[in-house]
Order: structure tokens, then C-alpha cells, then sequence
């Protein structure tokens, strides 16, 4: 990884961004566990590499859709933690005004076209954002982000079958994180991931989920090829979630050993490695680190606070937005 | 005034709409060279091209998740789903994903997209090509419902359809796109949720939509020989629906039939028949009725499906019934 | 500043949670990640790891305590000896004296779908020693009552609910130290935080019954109970004053529509019978002497014999219009025209309806009555306990308060001097 100091800039950002979701994630999870979050969420640690890799490769103009487990995304494309609590906590400030909640965040304003609660659910509104820009002439990509579970829903062959007969500017995005729910992903997937991509003749890739510079080249590169009409891409990415399929997930060793997550967390951690490659390369020192992460910490307990003791939306508010004028 | 067929109207609503917006494109099944099954379509990649009148493969969720991605991206996307009884499959697109966006988002998403299909009995076609599943889209909110029921209606409601910042569910009655009616030169629309009094009347109202207002208006000629008096409504669309102009009706009559071509069963007809018993009680001489395709799989034989339907002939049975304060037996 | 430590939220329906154990002392350093303390819920035990690095400080909840989702049970301090107060959530909350040490009792589950359980009684008091089988207090579900044993040996240390107080399930209750207690504690849960006892729902206020509004004639109760008629047709027949009932009579067929209002509203609209039995006007006047029955002898010798004539002149007369009297006497009844004036001589029988009913009761033993008003004002003329009681029953409708008074006082003053109805 022979890096240049011009660079540097986007190596901090890239770190500070995958601190941003696990420290995100982190406050998430103690909504829920002090019971002060409404409903459930699926948490994203873990795969902060995937998110942050990529979308690091994206501009504003660029689109993504999200998944069930979609904070990460949602950071990583430029969301605001203050509005981003708002909308887990129900609150008017929300980026919904409360009525997406976590499994439907979008952020428009910077190219999020929002989680889908549906397995598979976006990729067809993925796919048709490509659509439009090819139709426009605009040069926008689109990266449909969704699991390895979601390869199974038979909306992916038919969009993917489309995106290629028109070459439109979209990449499929798997996050293969092994686990389908509560189901190892071999037990629901037949053959190989790639190659279900590869039989419409789209380009796929596999690569290391956790290593986010292996991740932003990667899409770097297929973004790049994409705005030139090369598209689609399929990129396969190896990943792990350090939670449950959701936080109410407690007990799973029936389907999953603490010893394999032990191993993930010790071993292969997205923000462990990256940290320690940018102190050996001279880009930041351990107490440039250590300051940035209590920033953020600091960044995200205010806005905990601040969504906590944030209004909710008025009850008129309810029937507002089922049309739009 | 110049005639033109149902199908010419659709076809020059939609390509006035590709040339005045850009944005605009049109996409399904065999709606390029072939120019859909019904021929609806010809011509129109003529002028625009194969950018902009796209033959999809056979993947109808495919090709509708692919319009509400375009349409939320700042494109008009209009889908042809080839026959109405199709909707089935593309479910989770237009409920889970069309019709909540702009909700979801708090109001930041806007889908504006046109899906037309079309409904119908009694063309042979059997249980999966005869359905009229308006009630179904209907149900959702979020979604418009627009039911055309001759030429003038088809083209001023497709023009409103594509200008609209929703979701849009255009049905067209499969068996009507060779009927003619006047349609004017100059360019015109239909808002959407205002009603048509097709005929007035004094002694009973039938509201009646898409292929059903023919119906209705046959029935009141019918009537009108025996003296019977029956003012006849198209609602245009059911969602959102003209309400006061329906109530506004039979508190003059005091009495209805609501006549809509889907299963009676929780339909359409329901729903506008619930609505007139809300608002309308006190003004009602008779009981309000339902008259809706018989809660049967559209069978295919001319002798069963004939019957399956709404004809002028039931409606006029029906309302002499009402008029003459005959009971409806409830047994 | 100190982060809380909470009892987290675990299971996807889970209330409460117990701590089996610390993993680290109060004062110990601890690092975010580290476990802190075991969690035994419904589905297994699992360690909790702390979510901030820091001091284990102000530790609330002892091992084997049941503690509440949500609730405070220590803090990670920037100091070990970090004593910030914590804002204590469980039930423990408010209470100034310590409580003893020991095991937790606390609500159980005993339905499927229940969060609070009533407690109805203690069955041990404060201070009492018990053993792990003994009965310690009745719970009532909305299925059942049922007793709740103790658990542990030992003495019955604290009780942290008052009897009578509906506690969630999960919440401790008791607490059962292995030594006698020095100073037993009897508590309420009143004062705490924790999921709180169901407010008092708000007595349902009956919705006002709507006032029906009564036509001006009400439709008698037609044969057969409700009347068939479309809603605009009884609508547009309460607006204009129309009773459908007068059509069920006529025996026009049900059901009623619009149309039908055009028969009706010739009809001759009936005596409000039912306005006249609801309200009753009922007057009483006693005489000293019955003056009647010389005067009656009298006039036979004169030739007038049918004292019942005479009895329908006099009450005739007192209405001062010319009309019909009717006797009634031992169910029969006779009527007479009564003629303007005083003449007794002009009264004769007739078969015309009544304007006026006499009912004679003289040979009764009835000294009073209170029948109602009919569809004619009633006289009665009793015994009294000297000469006669006379009474008046009519509806507002058919007289007013002084025609009637007039009637009842000229009838009872003739009655006393019939001689003076001559003069």
C-alpha cells in the first residue's frame, strides 16, 4: 500500500467515518438496551469498511439505497449524527420527521435514496436511478447496497438482467456478512455469489470487507468505469456483524459461536487494522487518533442528548405527507 | 368535434406528454415495434426512440422497481403492465415501495410515476387475463387510482397522471379501446378527485366507473321509457374521490347504485356505498347497492361469464326495485 | 462525568433481568468492553459489558436482584470514589433508610400475557422467620388468586409493597435476609419510579344518551314494535309533525318511503293519548255535606227521576260550554248532552263520545284516587269522611291549571248546594 501525503486527508476521513458508525452503533445499542429507543434496529458494526470504502469513492450526486441495516450507510454517504438520533428516537428533527424511524432513513441531500425494510426491497429503485441517469445523460452512479440473504429474492435476477442488457451505471453491492438472519448464508445459497452476477455477463468481484482501502480502490476503479458506460458491477464483499441480525438477538449460539465472533473482533477489525496501518505509515499518531475518536464520542453523546430531549412530531403531522402535491 | 378511439387517446396523451417534458419515458413489455398487445402504443418509438419507449424482458417487478427508482431520481416514468391481472406480481414495488416513499422520507421522496393496466371481463380471456383489481391498489395509501371511462376521460386523465407528483394507477378497460368518443384538438386535463355527472336525474343515482358508466347510462335509457328518472356519476378516479359531488347526488335522489366492474365482495363498490350510508343516511329512501363482478374466478365459457357481470338490464331490475320501495331481502 | 449502568433491554419482550453476579468490585477499574456483571433472563445468563471505561461506582443492585429494564444499578465514574447520587429508577427509589441485605422476592409471571400482578395479602410480617416453603403472599391475575411461597430461609427482612398495590412483574417485593433483622422494613411502592402501579383508570363516563328527539305526536307503538320506514321518510316525517304510526293503523303496507308521507299527511292526526298519560294534572276538593242526594229526592218528586241526568247537569254545566258527560259507574257508562246554561231540564242521553267522565264511587270504600288522566278529564266522586271528596284527573292538554280549577270548584260547590245551580 504505497500511499502519497496527498492522500492523506481522505485516510482520516475514511478512519474518522468508520469511527462515526461504530461510535453511532455503539449509542444505538444503548437506546435500546435502556429501553429508550421505540422498536428495534440492526446494527452495522462490524462492516463499517464496506459502507465507508465505498461510499468514500461516491460524490453527493452519487446514489446509494440501504438496507434494513443501514446506519452505516446512511453515515458513511454524510448523515448527521444529530438528525440521525432524532429519527431512531421518533422525533420531529428526524431526517423523516419521525416516520422512517431506523429501517428507513433516507438523506437525500446527500444522494441516500433510504434504507428499505424489505430483504432485496431497493434493488429495483437502484437499478432505476441508473436507469434515469443513462436516460438524462446525467453521470451519476448508483451502488445498491444489500446482504448476502438478499440474493435469494428474485427481484435481483430480473434487475440485474436489465442493468446489463442497457449497461447502466449501477454496482451491486453484497455485503456477505455469513449470516442470512439467523441462517448461515451456505445453508440458503447455492454455488457461488459471483457468478450469480457473472451468468448475466456483469463483471464481479470479490474482496476483503474489512479492509477499507482494498474496498474504496476497488469501487474507485469500478465507479470510474461506470460513468463511462461500462457498468454494472457486482462486488462481493466478505464482512462481519458483530451483533445479532438484530439487537433484540441475544442468544445465538445456536447458530453462531462466540469464539468465531471473538475472532472476527481480535483479528480482523475494520477500524483495529486501519488504525494501526495509518500509525505505521506516519499519517497520524496514537494521540492524534485517540483525540479524534473522543471527538466523535463526545460529537455523538451530544447528540444523543439532544435527540432525546427533542420534540416529537405533532399528532397533526400524521396525516401530512401521504401525497405529495 | 373529431372521434377518436379510446387507444388513439392514450397514445396522444402520452406522446403530448413526451414532448412537452423530457423527462418522460415509457417502459414494459412489447410497448416498442409491437406497440403492446392492444396496439396502444404504436408509434410512439417512431418519434421518441428506444431510449424513451423501452421493450422490457418479462420481469414485471423488475421493471416497476426499476420505474419508482427512476421516478424518485427526478424522471416521469410511465409502465405498461400489459394486463391488469399482472399487478399481483409487482405487490411490494407499488405498496411496500411507490406508495410509502414520500411518507418514509417524511415528505423529502416524491414518486411520480404512471402505472397503466387495464381491467375487464367478457373478452374470453379466462380467470388471469379478466380481473378488474382496482379495490386492490385502492386500498393503499399513497397510491391514485384513475378509472377512465370512454376517450375525453382516457386522455385528460393520463395527462393529469403523468403531471402528478404520485404514484398513479391508470385501468383501462381492455374491451373499450376500439370505442370512440369525442375528444377535442386543443390540448386539455381532467383533475383528478372532481366527478362527472354524465346525465342528471331525479329519482335514483347510479355511480358507476370506467366500463361500468356504459352501463349505468344504458340502464337509465332503459328506465327512462318507464318513467324513471337516474342521474349518472363517473367518479374518474376513486382515489382521491369526489365525495361531495356523489353525497350532493343522492340527497337529491334519495337513492344509489354503485356499479364498478371488480369482485363486490370488499370492493370499490363497498367502499363508495359506506360512504353515502356515513353522509347521506338521512337522506336515503332506499338501501344503497352494490353491484360488482360476482365473487367468482372469471370463468371462461361465453355462457358463465356473460352472467358474472353487471349488465343494463340488472341495474335497471335493481333500480325499479329501489324506486318502487320494494324491500331488499337480507335472507 | 459518570455514565449509568442500566439493567439493559435483552430479549424482544423481556421486563426485567437478574444480576447472578459481579464480574467487577465497586471502586475497580474498568475498561469499555469488559464484562461487568452476569444478567440471567428468562432465555439464559449472559455477561454485560460496560459501555464506558472508567470506576465501577454507586453498584444499587446486589446479586440475585431483579432489577427492571432500564433502570440505574451503578455508574462508571472518572474517580473510584466518585459518589455523584445516582437517579435511582427502581423501586427502591425515595427511601431515605438502607435496606436490609438478602434475596430478593419478587413478582412472578403467572400468566401468559401479564404485566403486573395485585397483592392481595401478606401472609408474614416484617421481622418473621420463614422457610423457603412457607406461603409469603397472595397475588391476584386477572385469572386467579393464587399464594406465592417465600423461596429462601431465612427472615422476612423488608416488604417493598403495601398490600392492596398492583406491582410489575419482575419487581422485587420482599427481601429475606439469612439473619434476623435488627430493623425490619415495611415499605410502599408508592414513592418509586419503577414501571408504576396502573394509574386509577378514569371512570368511564357513560356516554350521554342521545336525546331522541320526540316527534310532537310520538308514533304510538305500532303493532308488531318498530315501524318500517327509510331514513329520509322518517326524517322528513319528524321535520313536518307526522306520525307514521297513523299509517301502521290505516294499515298502510311497510316498509315506508317518501311517497308514502303524501298518504299520510291527510290523515287526521289522533288525541295525543300518550302526551295525556305522560303528564297529569290531579286536583281533590272536599265538601262538608253531600247536598246531592236530598236534592236529587227532591227533584224526582218533581218529576225529574233520572238522578244520573242530574249528576251530568251539574258537572255539564260547570265546564260552562255545552258537551257530553258520561256516568261511569261499576264499569257502565251512559252519557248525556249537557246544553249551554243551567237547565237541567235539557240534558238527554246520547251515544256521543265524552268530553267529560263522571266516575261515581259513592258506594265504594275508595276514598282516593290517583289513576291518571285518560283521554278525557275524569271527575271521581267519592265518600268522604263527612259529606264528599271529589277529584279532578286531567292532562295540561285538555285543561289548563285554572279551567280546572274553575270546574273542580263550581262542580264541588254545586254538589254541597245543588239548589244553588237553580238560582
Amino acid at each position: 500500500m504505497a500511499k502519497t501525503k496527498t492522500n492523506t486527508e481522505d485516510y482520516l476521513r475514511m478512519y474518522r467515518q468508520m469511527v462515526r458508525i461504530r461510535t453511532f452503533e455503539d449509542n444505538a445499542n444503548q437506546l435500546y438496551l435502556s429501553a429508550k429507543m421505540p422498536g428495534l434496529t440492526h446494527m452495522y458494526s462490524g462492516e463499517e469498511a464496506v459502507a465507508v470504502g465505498i461510499c468514500e469513492a461516491l460524490t453527493d450526486d452519487d446514489r446509494i439505497t440501504s438496507t434494513h441495516r443501514g446506519h452505516g450507510h446512511c453515515v458513511a454517504k454524510g448523515a448527521n449524527f444529530k438528525e440521525m438520533f432524532c429519527e431512531l428516537l421518533g422525533k420531529e428533527e428526524g431526517y423523516c420527521r419521525g416516520k422512517g424511524g431506523s429501517m428507513h432513513i433516507a438523506d437525500q441531500s446527500h444522494g441516500n435514496l433510504g434504507a428499505n425494510a424489505i430483504v432485496g426491497g431497493s434493488m429495483g429503485i437502484a437499478t432505476g436511478s441508473a436507469l434515469r441517469a443513462k436516460l438524462l445523460g446525467q453521470t451519476d452512479v448508483t451502488v445498491c447496497f444489500f446482504g448476502d440473504g438478499a440474493t435469494a429474492q428474485g427481484l435481483l435476477y430480473e434487475v440485474m438482467n436489465m442493468a446489463a442488457l442497457w449497461h447502466l451505471p449501477v454496482i451491486y453491492a453484497c455485503e456477505n456478512n455469513g449470516y442470512s438472519e439467523y441462517t448461515k448464508t451456505e445453508e440458503i445459497a447455492a454455488g457461488s455469489i459471483t457468478a450469480r452476477a457473472e451468468a448475466f455477463g456483469i463483471e464481479a468481484f470479490k474482496v476483503d470487507g474489512q479492509d477499507v482501502l482494498a474496498v474504496n480502490e476497488l469501487t474507485q476503479t469500478l465507479v470510474a468505469r461506470c460513468r463511462k458506460g461500462e457498468g454494472p458491477f457486482f462486488i462481493e464483499l466478505e464482512t462481519y456483524r458483530y451483533h445479532g441480525h438484530h439487537v433484540g438477538d441475544i442468544n445465538r449460539e445456536y447458530y453462531r459461536s462466540k469464539d468465531e465472533e471473538k475472532d472476527w473482533k481480535e483479528n480482523r477489525d475494520p477500524i483495529v487494522r486501519f488504525r494501526a496501518w495509518l500509525v505505521d505509515q506516519g499519517i497520524a499518531t496514537e494521540d492524534e487518533i485517540e483525540a479524534m475518536n473522543a471527538e466523535i464520542e463526545a460529537d455523538a453523546t451530544k447528540a444523543v442528548a439532544y435527540a432525546e430531549a427533542a420534540k416529537y412530531p405533532d399528532v397533526s403531522e400524521v396525516n401530512m405527507h401521504v401525497y405529495a402535491d | 368535434m373529431r372521434e377518436i378511439t379510446l387507444s388513439q387517446a392514450v397514445n396522444e396523451a402520452i406522446a403530448e406528454e413526451m414532448r412537452r417534458d423530457p423527462t418522460v419515458f415509457i417502459m414494459g413489455e412489447d410497448v416498442a415495434e409491437a406497440g403492446t398487445p392492444f396496439k396502444v402504443l404504436s408509434g410512439l418509438v417512431e418519434e421518441f426512440g428506444t431510449t424513451r419507449v423501452i421493450d422490457t424482458p418479462i420481469s414485471e417487478p423488475g421493471f416497476v422497481g426499476l420505474a419508482v427508482g427512476a421516478a424518485m431520481t427526478g424522471a416521469r416514468p410511465i409502465v405498461d403492465l400489459m394486463f391488469g391481472d399482472f399487478i399481483y406480481l409487482v405487490m411490494d414495488q407499488l405498496c411496500n415501495q411507490a406508495a410509502k416513499q414520500h411518507y418514509m422520507s417524511g415528505g423529502k421522496l416524491k414518486v411520480p410515476m404512471v402505472l397503466r393496466t387495464n381491467m375487464g371481463a367478457t373478452r374470453r380471456s379466462a380467470a388471469q387475463h379478466s380481473q378488474s383489481l382496482q379495490a386492490l391498489v385502492a386500498h393503499i395509501p399513497g397510491l391514485k387510482v384513475a378509472m377512465p371511462s370512454s376517450a375525453y376521460e382516457a386522455k385528460g386523465l393520463m395527462k393529469t397522471a403523468i403531471r402528478d407528483n404520485n404514484p398513479v394507477v391508470i385501468f383501462e378497460d381492455k374491451l373499450m379501446y376500439q370505442d370512440k368518443a369525442p375528444v377535442p384538438e386543443e390540448e386539455y386535463l381532467i383533475p383528478f378527485g372532481v366527478a362527472n355527472i354524465k346525465r342528471e336525474g331525479t329519482d335514483i343515482t347510479f355511480i358507476a366507473t370506467s366500463s361500468m358508466v356504459q352501463v349505468a347510462e344504458k340502464a337509465a335509457d332503459i328506465l327512462a321509457k318507464e318513467g324513471i328518472s337516474a342521474e349518472v356519476i363517473d367518479p374518474r378516479t376513486i382515489v382521491p374521490l369526489d365525495e361531495a359531488t356523489l353525497i350532493e347526488s343522492v340527497r337529491k335522489t334519495s337513492r344509489a347504485i354503485v356499479i364498478d366492474e371488480g369482485h363486490q365482495s370488499y370492493g370499490v363498490t363497498a367502499e363508495i356505498a359506506s360512504r353515502l350510508n356515513e353522509k347521506a343516511f338521512y337522506h336515503l329512501d332506499a338501501p344503497v347497492l352494490r353491484m360488482g363482478a360476482m365473487d367468482v374466478p372469471v370463468p371462461f365459457s361465453p355462457a358463465l361469464e356473460d352472467v358474472t357481470v353487471p349488465t343494463p338490464e340488472t341495474v335497471a331490475a335493481n333500480a325499479r326495485k329501489l324506486c318502487a320501495g320494494e324491500m331488499i331481502d337480507a335472507a | 462525568m459518570p455514565r449509568d449502568v442500566t439493567m439493559p433491554q435483552l430479549g424482544m419482550a423481556q421486563d426485567a433481568g437478574k444480576i447472578v453476579a459481579w464480574l467487577k468490585a465497586p471502586g475497580d477499574p474498568v475498561t469499555k468492553g469488559d464484562a461487568l456483571f452476569e444478567v440471567e433472563t428468562d432465555k439464559a445468563t449472559m455477561e454485560v459489558e460496560a459501555q464506558a471505561s472508567g470506576y465501577l461506582t454507586g453498584v444499587t443492585a446486589g446479586e440475585g436482584e431483579d432489577v427492571p429494564v432500564g433502570a440505574v444499578i451503578a455508574q462508571i465514574s472518572d474517580s473510584a470514589d466518585d459518589d455523584t447520587k445516582i437517579k435511582q429508577l427502581t423501586v427502591i427509589k425515595d427511601e431515605k433508610d438502607e435496606l436490609p441485605i438478602g434475596n430478593s422476592v419478587t413478582m412472578p409471571q403467572l400468566g401468559m400475557a401479564q404485566d403486573t400482578g395485585l397483592l392481595v395479602n401478606w401472609l408474614k410480617s416484617p421481622g418473621d422467620a420463614v422457610t423457603a416453603d412457607d406461603l409469603l403472599f397472595e397475588v391476584e391475575t386477572d385469572k386467579s388468586t393464587m399464594e406465592v411461597s417465600v423461596g429462601f430461609d431465612g427472615y422476612l427482612a423488608a416488604t417493598l409493597v403495601e398490600a392492596g398495590q398492583e406491582v410489575p412483574v419482575g419487581a422485587p417485593v420482599a427481601i429475606i435476609s439469612a439473619d434476623k433483622p435488627s430493623n425490619p422494613v415495611a415499605r410502599s411502592v408508592k414513592a418509586t419510579a419503577a414501571p408504576a402501579p396502573a394509574p386509577e383508570p378514569v371512570a368511564e363516563k357513560p356516554a350521554p344518551k342521545r336525546q331522541e328527539k320526540k316527534p310532537a305526536p310520538p308514533p304510538a307503538a305500532a303493532a308488531g314494535g318498530r315501524i318500517l320506514a327509510s331514513p329520509k321518510a322518517r326524517r322528513l316525517a319528524r321535520e313536518q309533525g307526522l306520525d307514521l304510526a297513523l299509517l301502521v293503523k290505516a294499515g298502510h303496507p311497510q316498509p315506508y318511503h317518501v311517497t308514502d308521507l303524501d298518504t299520510l299527511r291527510p290523515m287526521p292526526a289522533e288525541t295525543p293519548l300518550a302526551t295525556a298519560a305522560a303528564a297529569t294534572m290531579s286536583l281533590t276538593a272536599e265538601i262538608a255535606s253531600d247536598g246531592f242526594t236530598d236534592f236529587a229526592a227532591w227533584a224526582a218528586a218533581q218529576g225529574l227521576t233520572d238522578a244520573d241526568a242530574l249528576l251530568a247537569g251539574l258537572a255539564g254545566a260547570s265546564l260552562t260550554v255545552p258537551c257530553v258527560v258520561a256516568i261511569d259507574r261499576f264499569g257502565q257508562q251512559q252519557s248525556f248532552a249537557v246544553p249551554a246554561g243551567r237547565a237541567l231540564l235539557a240534558v238527554t242521553r246520547t251515544d256521543d263520545a265524552p268530553d267529560l267522565i263522571l266516575r261515581d264511587l259513592r258506594g265504594t270504600a275508595l276514598r282516593s284516587v290517583t289513576l291518571g288522566a285518560t283521554e278525557t278529564p275524569v271527575l271521581t266522586l267519592m265518600a268522604g269522611a263527612q259529606g264528599l271528596t271529589i277529584a279532578l284527573e286531567c292532562a295540561p292538554s285538555q285543561l289548563d291549571a285554572p279551567a280546572a280549577i274553575q270546574l273542580l270548584t263550581t262542580f264541588a260547590g254545586r254538589m254541597e248546594h245543588p239548589l244553588h245551580h237553580l238560582l
